[in-house]
C-alpha cells in the first residue's frame, strides 16, 4: 500500500463527496421530483444522500488510487488544501443556502 | 422490552449519537496534540484516529436512525410550529449535510497518521495533517452546537 497515493485518493473522493453532497442537496430543494426520487430510493431523503455519498467516497477512493500511480509531493499538498477549503466553502454554502431558503430569497 | 428495543428508543439513540461524537472529537483533539508536540509512537496515532473514525461513523448511524425514524414525525412539528421554526429550516437542515462531511475528512486524516515521521516531514504534511485534526474536531463541535440550539428549541419551543 502506498501512502501518499492513498492520502491524495482519499483527498480527492473527499472533495468530490463534498460537491456532491452540496449540489444534490440544494438541487432537491429547488426540485421536488428529484427529492421524491431521493425519497423513494430509500425511505428518507437524508438516507439517499448518506449511501450515496459513502459510497461515491470509497468508490472515488479506489478508481483515483488505481488511476494515479505518483501523485507527488507538491500535488498532494496542494490536494489537502483544497480539500480544507472544500469543507469551509461547503459548510458556508450550505448555511447561505439554508439560510436565503428559510427568508424566501430563493 | 429486548436489547433491540431499548438500542431503539428515543434517549438511547440520542446518548448513542452524542456520546459517539464526544468521543470521535475527543479523539481528534487528541491526535492534535499528539501531532502538535511531535508525540505519541506512530501506533498510538493510528490508533487514536481509527477510535475517531469508528466514533463519527457509530455518531452517524445513531444519529440517522433518531433523525429517519422520530425527528421528522415528533420533533420537527413542534420546532416549526414554536417560536423559532428556523432553528429546523437553517439549523437542521445544514448540521444533517454537513455531518456527511466529517467521516471522508476523519478517514483522510487517518491515512494522514499511516505515514511514517520521517515521510511526514519529508512530504511537508505534518502542519497540514494538525491542521486536519483540528477542522474535524471542530467541524463535529460546531455540529454538536447545533444539536444543542434544536434540542433547546424542541425542549422550550
Amino acid at each position: 500500500m502506498n501512502t501518499p497515493r492513498l492520502i491524495f485518493a482519499s483527498a480527492l473522493a473527499a472533495i468530490a463527496t463534498i460537491v456532491f453532497v452540496v449540489v444534490i442537496t440544494i438541487w432537491a430543494e429547488l426540485s421536488v421530483p428529484l427529492k421524491d426520487w431521493l425519497k423513494n430510493f430509500s425511505g428518507h431523503h437524508w438516507t439517499s444522500k448518506s449511501i450515496f455519498s459513502a459510497l461515491l467516497y470509497a468508490g472515488a477512493t479506489v478508481i483515483v488510487y488505481g488511476l494515479f500511480h505518483n501523485p507527488g509531493d507538491v500535488r498532494l499538498r496542494r490536494t489537502l488544501v483544497f480539500l480544507l477549503a472544500s469543507t469551509a466553502l461547503g459548510s458556508i454554502i450550505l448555511t447561505a443556502f439554508y439560510t436565503g431558503h428559510h427568508f424566501r430569497l430563493f | 422490552m429486548d436489547l433491540l428495543a431499548v438500542l431503539q428508543s428515543k434517549p438511547v439513540l440520542i446518548g448513542l449519537h452524542l456520546g459517539f461524537a464526544i468521543v470521535g472529537i475527543d479523539a481528534f483533539l487528541w491526535l492534535l496534540g499528539q501531532l502538535k508536540d511531535d508525540g505519541g509512537s506512530r501506533k498510538g496515532r493510528i490508533v487514536t484516529a481509527a477510535v475517531g473514525v469508528i466514533a463519527f461513523a457509530a455518531s452517524w448511524l445513531a444519529g440517522g436512525y433518531y433523525y429517519v425514524v422520530y425527528y421528522g414525525a415528533l420533533v420537527k412539528p413542534i420546532i416549526k410550529s414554536g417560536a423559532a421554526p428556523w432553528v429546523h429550516n437553517i439549523v437542521m437542515e445544514t448540521k444533517e449535510h454537513i455531518f456527511l462531511f466529517v467521516v471522508p475528512l476523519a478517514m483522510t486524516t487517518l491515512f494522514i497518521t499511516l505515514l511514517k515521521k520521517e515521510d511526514m516531514e519529508r512530504l511537508g504534511l505534518r502542519r497540514l495533517a494538525c491542521c486536519f485534526a483540528g477542522v474535524v474536531a471542530a467541524l463535529g463541535l460546531l455540529i454538536g452546537a447545533m444539536g444543542f440550539v434544536i434540542s433547546a428549541a424542541a425542549r422550550w419551543g
